[in-house]
């Protein structure tokens, strides 16, 4: 039995600790939180226990899942790869390229496993279409794009009222806005499936005044020639998500489209004569990518075997993202060091 | 109450070249139409212009002359790019207005010699976009004058397709690939929804990336600001495999603060599977804009009134093409004089 302790009690921690408590062989110890009526709140709805510092969780676990904000993943981190503990960092890997750089030399000092929690990779969808690339049927890389847009994700959603984590959102300064927050998804994927990327130019509403709404297009060039397309929303009318996956090489091309057909489909006619229509797309519970992240974090970490994303990757992602901020701020193409 | 009809004025017209394959469309469709009169077809290929006048049993002329003397009412051009020059300088003066497929020219000295010299013969001049005639684009452009997506931040566009081959692979005659092929139909709907122009544009231009030796530019990634404060991105790569199920793609999606458009032109489809073909093909039943363009042509010389699409609007679209093209030599954005 292993025991894991969550730090940062917000809105993806519920996320990881639903999958911890699914997982055999895994035991939520439970929360540390700044803020200790959300850790509180926490373990009344996943269970385990409320520590009362961050020394108090380490002493009590074999892995740590960091789920504070961006801004202060790096010395939660940094502190869990000291204390020699095998650690999940929720993305972005850090909010600044310097904090980054610090948890990477971290990670490289101590060796002790890191996993950066790109869930996009474990998407079904998205890894098997990585998988075909790698298979050679559609050649050799050509244009990538991929969607990731929606609404803002504010707290009118139930279990989000409260929580401090929408404010955080909505200050771009703070979150990075789509480009950081979203928009970093698609980089790593696009740069896991394409190689590394050359350069950057983006256009979006980040800095038009217009938050907590944000929209970006990406245009991307790797490195050997390929070309990208990124865009990510938080200005979309609601319920209205949607990802898209569109992958074309020399000799083929992968499509998907989150907004086709659900093999599984309800209708049902109303009392006042409408039409009440809903969807559902489901996968093995093993098939959930947040639990597919988590299990091979844990499985990777038994068998000392490296992981899907590596620290570095999760630095390049911040690095491509910021390069895209920078881009908006200059109007220029900004290449990646 | 009945009403008298008049019956409708002959309009002859003339066939220049038959090298763009939309030229088979305008045919078919005008063909169609009452009281237009296919005068002739010239084609500087003896054999596909010869074959095409045997089954549409019209004359045949191997010299742009011969037909330019048949008293037309218009021309109709569709040769490979860089000859709708000579052409339109040729025809302008000698009829009374030209159809001429887009881009109007492949360079932008061209496109305006061709403008001043219709000017000046008094020769109307419409430039071939038929996307403005199509029946979802259509519906896109009355939402958008009805203002109900509100203030409007971005448009996101592809124009994709299969490789074309043929003349609109090799740069003298085409004078340029996916680029110049696909971005001048998306920039001039642009233009014409806002009636605004493309200020600024930055472009990622792939040479051969999808058909390695294809010696042009077959994939184009164009990002870009409207001078009315819209911005978006175009992508027009012929990256539609041979097996795709078909030729390729125009969709727009506007984004405004009011909600989403998404408009796919040719998602009105049936899915065809044939073993003879060996794969599975959309094929369209949705009305085509061919038809739209070459009527209002027509309508246009009865009336005896300005083109609803001129040649400056061509002009305008293929500066952006030309222009994506400088961006991506320079790796910069390129302003463009609005």
């Amino acid at each position: 039995m292993r025991r894991v302790g969550i730090v940062g009690a917000g809105g993806i921690s519920r996320t990881h600790a639903d999958r911890w408590n699914q997982m055999p062989g895994i035991e939520l110890a439970g929360f540390y939180d700044i803020i200790e009526d959300a850790a509180q709140r926490a373990v009344q709805r996943s269970g385990g226990k409320v520590f009362g510092s961050m020394n108090e969780l380490f002493d009590a676990v074999d892995y740590v899942d960091v789920c504070t904000p961006g801004t202060a993943h790096v010395q939660p981190v940094i502190a869990a790869l000291e204390a020699g503990i095998p650690t999940v960092c929720e993305k972005p890997l850090a909010n600044s390229i310097a904090d980054c750089e610090r948890i990477v030399d971290a990670a490289e000092r101590t060796g002790t496993p890191l996993f950066v929690a790109m869930v996009v990779r474990f998407f079904p969808q998205f890894a098997k279409a990585k998988e075909v690339l790698d298979s050679g049927a559609i050649g050799a890389p050509g244009v990538i794009r991929t969607v990731r847009s929606g609404s803002f994700p504010d707290s009118s959603v139930g279990w989000r009222k409260g929580l401090a984590i929408t404010s955080y959102y909505a200050d771009f300064a703070q979150s990075g806005g789509v480009l950081l927050d979203l928009c970093i998804h698609d980089i790593d994927y696009q740069r896991w499936c394409f190689g590394e990327i050359e350069r950057v130019f983006a256009r979006g509403m980040m800095f038009a005044g217009k938050e907590p709404k944000d929209h970006a297009l990406l245009t991307v060039r790797f490195s050997n020639g390929a070309v990208g397309h990124i865009e990510g929303s938080w200005s979309y009318p609601r319920g209205r998500f949607s990802t898209r996956i569109e992958i074309a090489g020399t000799g083929g091309i992968i499509e998907w489209d989150s907004r086709t057909r659900p093999p599984v489909e309800v209708a049902l006619a109303q009392e006042d004569g409408s039409l009440a229509s809903s969807g559902s797309s489901p996968t093995a519970p093993q098939d959930d990518p947040y639990y597919a992240e988590l299990a091979h974090f844990v499985r990777s970490t038994e068998t000392k075997e490296p992981f899907i994303v590596t620290p570095y990757d999760g630095m390049m992602a911040v690095k491509i993202s910021r390069a895209a901020i920078e881009s908006l701020e200059t109007g220029k193409p900004v290449n990646i060091s | 109450m009945t009403r008298e009809l008049e019956p409708l004025t002959e309009v002859r017209l003339g066939m220049f070249s038959f090298a763009h394959m939309h030229a088979a469309s305008y045919i078919h469709f005008l063909g169609q139409m009452e009281g237009v009169t296919i005068a002739g077809i010239y084609d500087d290929d003896y054999d596909r212009g010869g074959r095409i006048a045997a089954q549409y049993n019209v004359p045949y002329f191997r010299r742009t002359d011969g037909l330019l003397d048949q008293q037309l009412d218009g021309a109709i051009i569709c040769s490979e790019n860089v000859h709708h020059a000579p052409l339109v300088l040729q025809a302008a003066g000698r009829v009374g207005a030209i159809l001429c497929e887009k881009p109007i020219a492949t360079t932008a000295s061209d496109g305006q010699e061709m403008i001043d010299r219709c000017r000046e013969t008094g020769t109307k001049l419409q430039i071939a976009f038929p996307m403005r005639f199509a029946p979802p684009v259509m519906e896109l452009k009355q939402q958008l004058d009805s203002g109900m997506l509100g203030e409007i931040y971005s448009v996101k566009c592809t124009n994709h397709g299969w490789m074309p081959g043929r003349w609109f692979v090799d740069h003298k005659l085409s004078g340029g690939g996916a680029v110049l092929d696909h971005t001048v139909h998306v920039v001039d709907l642009l233009r014409w929804f806002w009636n605004t122009e493309v200020e600024e544009i930055y472009a990622e231009v792939g040479y051969e990336l999808m058909n390695p030796g294809l010696g042009i530019d077959d994939v184009g990634m164009l990002s870009f600001r409207l001078a009315n404060g819209v911005f978006g991105t175009l992508d027009t790569s012929w990256s539609r495999p041979d097996s795709y199920p078909t030729w390729g793609d125009v969709k727009l999606d506007v984004l405004g603060d009011q909600g989403l458009i998404c408009v796919d032109a040719f998602e009105q489809n049936l899915q065809v599977s044939s073993d003879e073909a060996g794969k599975t093909s959309a094929v369209n039943w949705g009305s085509s804009g061919d038809e739209g363009l070459v009527a209002d042509f027509v309508d246009m010389i009865r009336k005896d009134r300005a083109p609803s699409i001129s040649g400056e609007d061509g002009q305008r679209a293929l500066e952006v093409a030309l222009a994506a093209y400088e961006s991506a030599r320079r790796a910069e954005p390129i302003a463009l004089q609005v």
